[in-house]
């Protein structure tokens, strides 16, 4: 009970500078995410076209997920420097299996009939891919996003270990103290971060569904 | 579909603009910013607030402290791709694998040990280190009072015959480091521990006051050695290495702003072991800030008004 | 050449200390998952036995809320309630576990026909026996593949709990960023890497083969 008065005097005496925090979060989370985006999409349509290329990038994707975070920031630092760059592509990384991987299941759903029926109109398969296959899609890419959001909001944590922000220096600067009060004030934005994110794609993963079924 | 395309351009344009924005290359009086960065642990964050007091008392430039950097040869990569302008460094980082074998010189002589660091950072860092600031911070070798009086333990010699049963917690790094590491620790005490514990620094004090650890490498300044009424043993063979702290700064930043060298300079054997000590007591254990702390110290010393 | 002759005087020199962290690793992500496994399936199987929707979606929304904390938090949390080492760093890795082994258990208990655990009613078997029996065996596909899922996510967070004093390949990536030591990082994440990949692929045969000798049986 002490702990909790003692966190919720804390928060308030540092409100805006938390809030600052949580921001930098947010957009690290975005930049990483996004960049996942505008690069995985394409590399899942390259897979869903040349199927020989599919379990190259699916496996590249896949060990780039599983390289543990510390050491992905700490190898990405001597290339990019310090600070949020580094933690931006290692976020980006992160988020390429998730998005590509859920794109590509996605646009094989699609069923044949579907593609028949498009050809059948007369579609080319430029118009088949951005008519057809991608908005039937759409409920997968955006689960997809919603994975990597919430594996990104923890991963950016870690950030100030290699000169990085966000909430995570809370968090380590309250290990280095040893004060549980700026762990937890680190820690709990963070975690609600991550619920939101998993909320509202969860939210537009429902609307996308309703809207292709 | 159109919304589709709409929204990833919209995006993309984000990034990019966000990307292309950068910070603030001038302070508000004109000057620059000096980026500082700090290891995640306190005496280095409280000598980085010292720096950016003075500086910011005495020029138009600003110092941005950057604390908790993991690892100091993150720090070194850091300066050496011009990320970092200043850090606080310790004589011993001069064996930690920067260098070829043949260019160090392994010895426990302090001075010797510093030239060293400040000839071979500077030539190929480029890094201009400076003299002692006053203190030293080594790595010990600590156990309880308790068990210290219970087995009657004074040196690391004393700790061996008992080492068997013994687990002794560590910053990762140590268990692995060359010339003063844990494998070269076995081989010159001829004694192993049951278990070498890697963790967190700031960590090594909680296990040992939940017992999961019987000894620790304290570092030499660190105030829970009193706090916790800890006994430092003495290192009767001679092998952990001499560590002093000192500012280091890029040559090239000091080109461009010599007036941070007088800074610097002004710090130059201005703190001693005891100070030092009373500072991380009052910031690890009575949770005061680093800056206030700094702040303070410098207003006693007469070096800030 | 000469990169190649020294990463293999490395692990010379090394090899016995390289294969503790990893079988530090492999004992904690192992232990996690087991503890995990054991408290997650009568859990999924009682929630499905639920009838209030309040209660099931509860403890989903608490498994939910354990996966979203910063795993470098969720380690430093642990300290003051079960101090240093492997027992907090396996404590929150099963946390970690709880949601999508929960999940995957759950979903695949309420994917059986309800017409099939009815004809094993119709056959005498009590719910007990229509559960081994039935409905274990066929939501297998699915617990199988939480549980790959989540093998795979431990190992990778496992790499943290060094931080705490846990050891593991996280150890050896520490030890490298602070006596900066390339192949020291370079090893610990080649390690860390092979054995979820390792993990992945054994738990993906596994599953095939499997299907295989169902396919076979029916």
């Amino acid at each position: 009970m002490e702990l909790l008065t003692e966190l919720m005097q804390y928060i308030m005496n540092n409100q805006s500078e938390l809030l600052a925090l949580t921001v930098e979060h947010i957009l690290l989370v975005i930049y990483g995410v996004v960049l996942a985006f505008i690069v995985g999409v394409p590399l899942a349509i390259l897979a869903v076209k040349i199927p020989r290329l599919a379990p190259v990038i699916l496996s590249v994707a896949n060990i780039l997920q599983n390289v543990p975070s510390l050491a992905m920031l700490a190898i990405l630092m001597l290339y990019f420097g310090l600070g949020n760059t580094a933690v931006i592509i290692g976020l980006f990384f992160y988020s390429l299996l998730p998005i590509i991987r859920n794109t590509y299941v996605g646009l094989q759903e699609v069923s044949g009939s579907l593609l028949d029926a498009g050809k059948g109109v007369g579609m080319n398969s430029f118009q088949l891919l951005t008519k057809v296959q991608i908005p039937l899609s759409l409920p997968f890419i955006v689960a997809g996003l919603r994975v990597a959001a919430v594996i990104a909001v923890g991963v950016a944590s870690i950030a100030p270990y290699i000169g990085g922000g966000g909430l995570g220096k809370e968090i380590v600067s309250g290990i280095a103290q040893r004060s549980d009060i700026k762990i937890l004030a680190g820690a709990i934005p963070a975690a609600l971060l991550a619920i939101l994110a998993d909320y509202l794609l969860g939210f537009v993963e429902k609307y996308t569904k309703k809207r292709t079924a | 579909m159109k919304k589709l395309t709409l929204l990833c351009t919209s995006l993309l344009l984000l990034v990019v603009l966000t990307a292309c924005g950068g910070k603030d290359k001038e302070t508000a009086a004109g000057g620059t910013f000096f980026e500082m960065g700090t290891q995640d642990y306190t005496d280095p964050k409280i000598i980085a607030y010292m720096v950016k007091e003075l500086v910011e008392d005495q020029t138009d430039h600003e110092v941005n402290v950057t604390e908790n950097i993991q690892a100091s040869p993150l720090i070194i990569t850091a300066m050496d791709k011009g990320d970092f302008d200043l850090a606080t460094l310790y004589s011993g980082e001069v064996y930690n694998n920067h260098f070829d074998d043949d260019q160090v010189e392994y010895t426990t002589d302090p001075d010797k040990t510093l030239e060293q660091a400040q000839k071979l950072f500077d030539e190929k860092f480029n890094l201009k280190w400076f003299d002692s600031l006053g203190f030293e911070n080594k790595y010990t070798i600590a156990i309880t009072e308790d068990l210290a009086k219970k087995k009657n333990i004074e040196t690391m010699t004393d700790l061996g015959k008992y080492a068997k049963d013994l687990t002794i917690g560590t910053d990762s790094a140590w268990i692995e480091r060359g010339d003063d590491g844990y494998r070269a620790f076995q081989e010159h005490y001829d004694y192993s521990f049951k278990k070498a514990n890697g963790l967190e620094i700031s960590l090594m004090y909680e296990g040992l006051k939940l017992r999961e650890l019987d000894a620790i490498t304290a570092y030499s300044v660190d105030p829970e050695i009193k706090e916790l009424n800890l006994r430092v043993l003495e290192d009767d063979k001679g092998f952990f290495p001499p560590s002093t702290a000192s500012l280091v700064a890029r040559e090239d930043t000091l080109k461009d702003y010599p007036e941070l060298e007088e800074i610097i300079n002004s710090l130059t054997d201005q703190i001693n072991e005891e100070e030092m000590t009373q500072m991380i007591y009052e910031v690890d254990i009575e949770k005061q800030e680093p800056k206030d702390v700094a702040k303070k110290f410098l207003i006693e010393k007469g070096l800030l008004k | 050449m000469e990169f190649i002759r020294n990463y293999f005087e490395f692990w010379r020199d090394r090899y016995p200390s390289i294969l503790e962290y990893a079988v530090q690793h492999l004992i904690m992500s192992a232990l996690s998952l087991v503890i995990g496994i054991l408290v997650t399936i009568p859990l999924a199987i009682l929630l499905t036995r639920l009838k209030r929707n309040f209660l099931k979606s509860l403890v989903f929304n608490i498994a939910n809320v354990f996966q979203t904390v910063p795993t470098i938090a969720m380690l430093a949390l642990m300290i003051p309630i079960l101090g240093i080492g492997m027992k907090p760093a396996v404590t929150a890795m099963f946390l970690y576990s709880l949601l999508p082994l929960l999940r995957n258990t759950y979903a695949g208990i309420q994917s059986i026909d309800s017409g099939i655990v009815d004809a094993a009613k119709g056959m005498g078997y009590n719910s007990f026996q229509s559960l081994i029996k039935v409905e274990l065996p066929l939501a297998m596909p699915y617990i199988m593949s939480g549980i790959r899922v989540t093998s795979v996510y431990i190992i990778s967070w496992v790499t943290m709990a060094a931080v705490i004093g846990a050891g593991g390949l996280g150890g050896l990536i520490i030890s490298g960023i602070g006596f900066n030591d390339k192949n020291l990082i370079f090893t610990g994440t080649l390690l860390a890497i092979v054995l979820a990949v390792a993990t992945d692929l054994l738990f993906a045969r596994f599953e095939k083969s499997r299907n295989r000798t169902r396919r076979k049986t029916i």
